[in-house]
């Protein structure tokens, strides 16, 4: 299959089953998979921008058809979603402006690949220890109750304290609606400045900092997912003529699939199970960026673009 | 005595043949080399489509030429310039995108078929003269960092690397395969083109060698061109591009919902 925009020829088998993959990791843990899917793509022989920009496409269907089947499956949180999404938005242009500010003092490529790893690293672990850490805890408690498999502890005194608190039903808890703003807004920047669409890094701000349940949080992060490539999606197009539609369509017809697969298999295992195996591909992603920056590269020269 | 007149005669007749074949020979010999197998060139397509399934062409290049000549057959682009990123280590430990290099008046695409080895057909300076070979390549490139200062020639070495790596750099050498039948003395070189070459149009180059120099030469041109639907998006891409961005959105959401929707109806249990 020729790809008009990429200007090369794929196999469309690889680039479906590519799709359904990630779109199956997407609906399982709510991420768009774009730290995956973009490096694969361009291993295919996809120009880095037109692979970034390409995904983002690709990611809204994916996303609209995962976070369908969680708002039927009640596990959507609209209006954290939405407090999320008004903070990712301030900070996503927020973080455009760092950028443009790191690259005009140099040696912010370092900068930003350095934060990529460290961020990857520490999330990956952290979800990694305490979800391990979880599990042993609901095993002992199984035998006398049937809890729920998150327990959800109290809030520190210090969110507590801050004004314009709101409850959210859905998720079943109490924040002042500054804290989703902020968080969202953190998110924001931190995934523009490191070129992705930061589901990865919203996920656990969600379990751990909004003390929201595994489920809620992703179906609520694929909403918000679903508004930022919309906007991604378009910009590119517009103003970089980066996207392949061909590509885009050969990669949602896989993952719309995935997402579904991943949704309904991601109803059979619990919370824990689910961190668990995401804090493990985040860690593998972390292992793989740091062996590329330190082995020596087979060829130096590349496009501009990408990571 | 008539016998002896009768000899003398026929020995005249057959001196002046003698003479007449010399003077003729000699002139054929100073006349020069018939120009009966004048250098040609011609392509099979002229036009390559490129349409959804496009994945590369078969080409076959093949034209008529002198017996004893050695052919340099070669498939260019215009000669432009290329930015690209280069890697280096920083801090002693991680390779990271440092800047940009640039390499100057080289073409996109260059691809060489030769009859025997470029080093015995042609000299050096013939070979430099006519970009003939990396190496001719290489002394003509100019490379330059981002500041237009000239940058270290290893890059050269790299940048062959990842054209090699494209499939648009090749050479070939003792490719071109000559017949000689009763159409005369012709030449063949069968190419995959590769579906990496973007759309444009590119010449084709046969040279005739004899003697370390450049004798004849030859050429023509074909298209790579976008046909159909590939045609459409790229124009669309780039002519409407808010358009494009609005409709690649549009189908991706509506992809999605509705296999939300198929899934919810059909998985029933959930």
């Amino acid at each position: 299959m020729y790809l008009p925009i990429a200007l090369t020829s794929v196999n469309y088998l690889v680039v479906m089953g590519l799709g359904l993959g990630v779109g199956l990791l997407s609906g399982l843990f709510g991420v768009g998979g774009g730290f995956l899917m973009t490096p694969l793509l361009m291993m295919i022989g996809i120009p880095p921008t037109i692979a970034a920009a390409t995904d983002a496409n690709q990611i809204v269907a994916a996303s609209a058809s995962g976070t369908f089947s969680h708002w039927r499956l009640g596990n959507v949180d609209f209006k954290m979603g939405f407090y999320l999404l008004i903070g990712g938005f301030v900070g996503g242009a927020g973080g455009v402006q760092v950028i443009k500010i790191l690259r005009a003092t140099g040696g912010a490529d370092f900068m930003i690949k350095m934060t990529y790893v460290i961020m990857l690293g520490l999330v990956g672990s952290f979800m990694f220890v305490e979800s391990l850490h979880a599990m042993r805890k609901t095993k002992k408690a199984a035998a006398t109750t049937d809890q729920p498999s998150s327990p959800k502890k109290k809030k520190g005194g210090f969110f507590a304290a801050l004004p314009m608190q709101v409850y959210f039903e859905k998720s079943g808890v109490t924040h002042s609606a500054l804290v989703p703003l902020v968080l969202g807004t953190f998110v924001g920047v931190l995934a523009a400045i490191m070129g992705v669409g930061g589901g990865f890094l919203m996920v656990p701000v969600m379990i751990y900092m909004l003390r929201m349940p595994m489920h809620v949080v992703v179906g609520t992060s694929l909403f918000q997912i679903l508004f930022t490539c919309i906007e991604v999606t378009y910009l590119q197009a517009y103003s970089n003529h980066t996207v392949d539609f061909m590509l885009a369509l050969l990669l949602l017809v896989g993952s719309v699939f995935g997402a579904q697969i991943g949704t309904v298999l991601g109803k059979k295992l619990h919370g824990e199970q689910l961190k668990i195996l995401l804090s493990i591909i985040v860690l593998a992603v972390t292992v793989k960026i740091v062996l590329e920056l330190v082995m020596e590269p087979s060829i130096l020269l590349s496009y501009a673009g990408g990571h | 005595m008539r016998e002896a007149i009768k000899m003398k005669r026929t020995f005249m007749n057959f001196s002046q043949y003698v003479s007449m074949a010399a003077v003729v020979l000699l002139g054929l010999a100073l006349l020069p080399v018939p120009a009966a197998q004048a250098l040609t060139c011609s392509v099979t397509p002229e036009n390559i489509p490129i349409t959804l399934t496009y994945h590369g062409a078969q080409l076959s290049i093949t034209g008529q030429s002198a017996s004893s000549d050695d052919l340099i057959v070669t498939i260019t682009s215009e000669p432009a310039d290329t930015a690209l990123k280069y890697k280096e280590k920083v801090g002693g430990v991680v390779w990271m995108k440092k800047g940009t290099i640039e390499f100057k008046d080289t073409p996109h695409i260059y691809m060489l078929y030769s009859t025997d080895e470029l080093s015995r057909i042609l000299s050096v300076e013939e070979r430099n003269q006519n970009l003939l070979g990396y190496e001719a390549l290489r002394a003509h490139t100019r490379i330059e960092d981002s500041g237009g200062n000239p940058a270290d020639a290893k890059w050269f070495d790299e940048y062959l690397k990842f054209k090699k790596e494209e499939k648009v750099y090749d050479i070939q050498e003792g490719r071109v395969v000559r017949q000689h039948g009763v159409k005369g003395n012709t030449y063949q070189v069968d190419v995959a083109w590769p579906y990496q070459a973007p759309p444009g149009v590119y010449t084709i180059e046969v040279i005739a060698a004899r003697d370390g120099k450049v004798v004849d030469r030859s050429s023509t041109n074909f298209e790579v061109k976008s046909v159909g639907i590939t045609k459409f998006l790229s124009k669309m891409a780039f002519d409407q591009a808010g358009l494009y961005g609005i409709m690649a959105v549009v189908i991706a959401l509506f992809a999605g919902l509705a296999v939300g929707a198929i899934f919810k109806k059909g998985g029933g249990s959930h």
